[in-house]
């Protein structure tokens, strides 16, 4: 059973990441498309083990890593981070649901601050641009937005997934 | 009472995770520019991807076709109007041009200079994007069997739009002159003053001349110069008018005339240097002999085609 958990969360990344490069790359509301990797971390580290949450972190990272024109790593160690983070105030989101949305666009607005910095240390010149504000806003704004169905799916198919199972170890 | 729950093991693995991240950092640093694993490894995955993102781009295409119909319908009017205006210019300026080609060519009579030789060029289609808005890539179904290799200018209709980063069997990466690591060496068309502009992600970019007794005015149209990409492909036009102030540089900003946020076709143009003389240029950037760009026509799939390089769509003299 735990293969089919695994299964999942791979089929949720590569999704993910192929609708983020293909459909987000024409359809960007206010020249800007959602950072939907950490939506889909964030999304996953609410349900499955601490360790299991944060090895997608560092794997949903590292694929990112692979497909941008970033230095190798920095991605990994952003959405490990993010992933950390989300682990930890998981159980205040459970106790209040209110507080997921703006947790999701903190979360995600985090995310892209963090890389952001590291990736500007490490060279790429990120703090440079000229809309970077914009650039993080925006995608946190869009998380917070489809969160609202994201979030939900990878609820259902998680939990459906530990109930079976019986147990939260990937 | 929220509390955190396995916090201790899991800070455990995270250290590990973010030492392992930093690990990868150090390593692909430390190899850059020499392919090594780290590009064998983004190469083989983009490779391996690419099917899927073709197959996800095939199937959202129909939707976004229809998010940007109803856009576009809204704007068909102004659209048409701006290109009736259009077309009368751009005849207006086809007599000029043709002048000014009789005129160009009895000069380089005169000076002894041979014009450019024709470069072939690649048709290929933009079907991905790069992972986050800090990304200026695109992806390209044509790779190393259509005879692209890495360096390798990209053009759209408007002008230069970036150089090839990496190559696959069946794909290519390009990285737009938006990016901010990105400098293109340009010299005004109007005035033949060279300069170097800097990519600053979605802003305009910057310009900053060599020479800094020579005013830049707003719309001067900026062509790239001898370098990593063939002289005379319309790079950018000026945003705003600047004169040099004493102890300053001569600094301004500039938009590119490719449309970089709605590339659909691009064209590859087969152009290499040699690293020696990409060097010699890139340290000692000096006075590059320029020629005009020639429009490319529509694109057709296939094969490269012979493609002169001459003037670029769009240019006002």
């Amino acid at each position: 059973m735990k293969y089919r958990r695994a299964i999942i969360v791979v089929v949720f990344v590569v999704v993910a990441l192929s609708v983020q490069t293909t459909l987000f790359a024409r359809l960007r509301p206010f020249e800007a498309a959602p950072a939907l990797g950490i939506l889909v971390v964030i999304a996953l580290s609410r349900h499955l083990s601490p360790e299991a949450a944060l090895l997608t972190g560092f794997l949903t990272g590292f694929f990112e890593d692979l497909l941008a024109d970033s230095v190798l790593g920095l991605w990994a160690l952003t959405l490990s981070v993010t992933a950390f983070v989300t682990v930890r105030i998981r159980d205040r989101l459970a106790d209040d649901v209110t507080l997921v949305g703006p947790a999701v666009f903190a979360l995600s607005l985090g995310a892209l601050a963090l890389f952001a910095i590291l990736s500007t240390i490490f060279g790429q010149k990120t703090l440079a641009d000229a809309g970077l504000v914009r650039k993080m806003l925006l995608p946190a704004a869009y998380n917070l937005v489809l969160g609202i169905v994201v979030l939900p799916i990878a609820s259902r198919l998680l939990e459906v997934q530990r109930r079976r199972a019986g147990g939260w170890q990937l | 009472m929220w509390r955190p729950s396995g916090v201790d093991r899991a800070t455990g693995v995270f250290l590990g995770l973010v030492a392992l991240s930093l690990v990868l950092v150090t390593f692909d640093v430390r190899s850059s520019g020499s392919g090594g694993l780290g590009e064998t490894l983004r190469d083989g995955t983009q490779a391996v991807f690419a099917p899927v993102q073709r197959f996800v781009s095939s199937v959202t295409s129909p939707l976004v076709d229809a998010v940007e119909g109803i856009s576009d319908i809204v704007s068909l009017r102004e659209e048409n109007r701006r290109l009736r205006d259009e077309v009368s210019q751009l005849e207006a300026q086809l007599q000029e041009t043709t002048a000014l080609e009789a005129r160009v060519r009895e000069l380089e009579d005169i000076l002894g200079v041979e014009p450019p030789e024709d470069l072939a060029t690649i048709t290929a289609q933009v079907f991905a994007v790069g992972i986050s808005e800090f990304d200026h890539i695109r992806v390209i179904d044509k790779g190393r069997e259509a005879g692209i290799a890495i360096d390798m200018p990209v053009v759209d209709e408007g002008g230069l739009v970036g150089r090839v980063i990496s190559v696959t069997n069946q794909t290519a990466r390009i990285r737009l002159i938006t990016d901010p690591t990105v400098r293109v060496a340009v010299r005004i068309e109007r005035t033949g003053e060279t300069g170097v502009v800097t990519g600053r992600g979605n802003g305009p970019m910057t310009l900053e001349m060599f020479n800094t007794d020579a005013a830049i005015l707003e719309g001067d149209l900026l062509v790239s110069a001898d370098g990593r990409f063939p002289a005379g492909i319309s790079v950018g036009r000026v945003l705003e008018s600047a004169r040099a102030q004493v102890g300053f540089s001569l600094r301004t900003s500039a938009v590119p005339t490719a449309e970089l946020s709605r590339i659909d076709f691009v064209k590859v143009l087969v152009f290499t240097q040699d690293e020696a003389a990409l060097v010699d240029i890139e340290e000692d950037t000096g006075t590059p002999v320029t020629v005009p760009v020639e429009d490319q026509g529509p694109p057709s799939e296939g094969e490269p085609e012979e493609t002169p390089i001459g003037e670029t769509a769009g240019t006002t003299p």
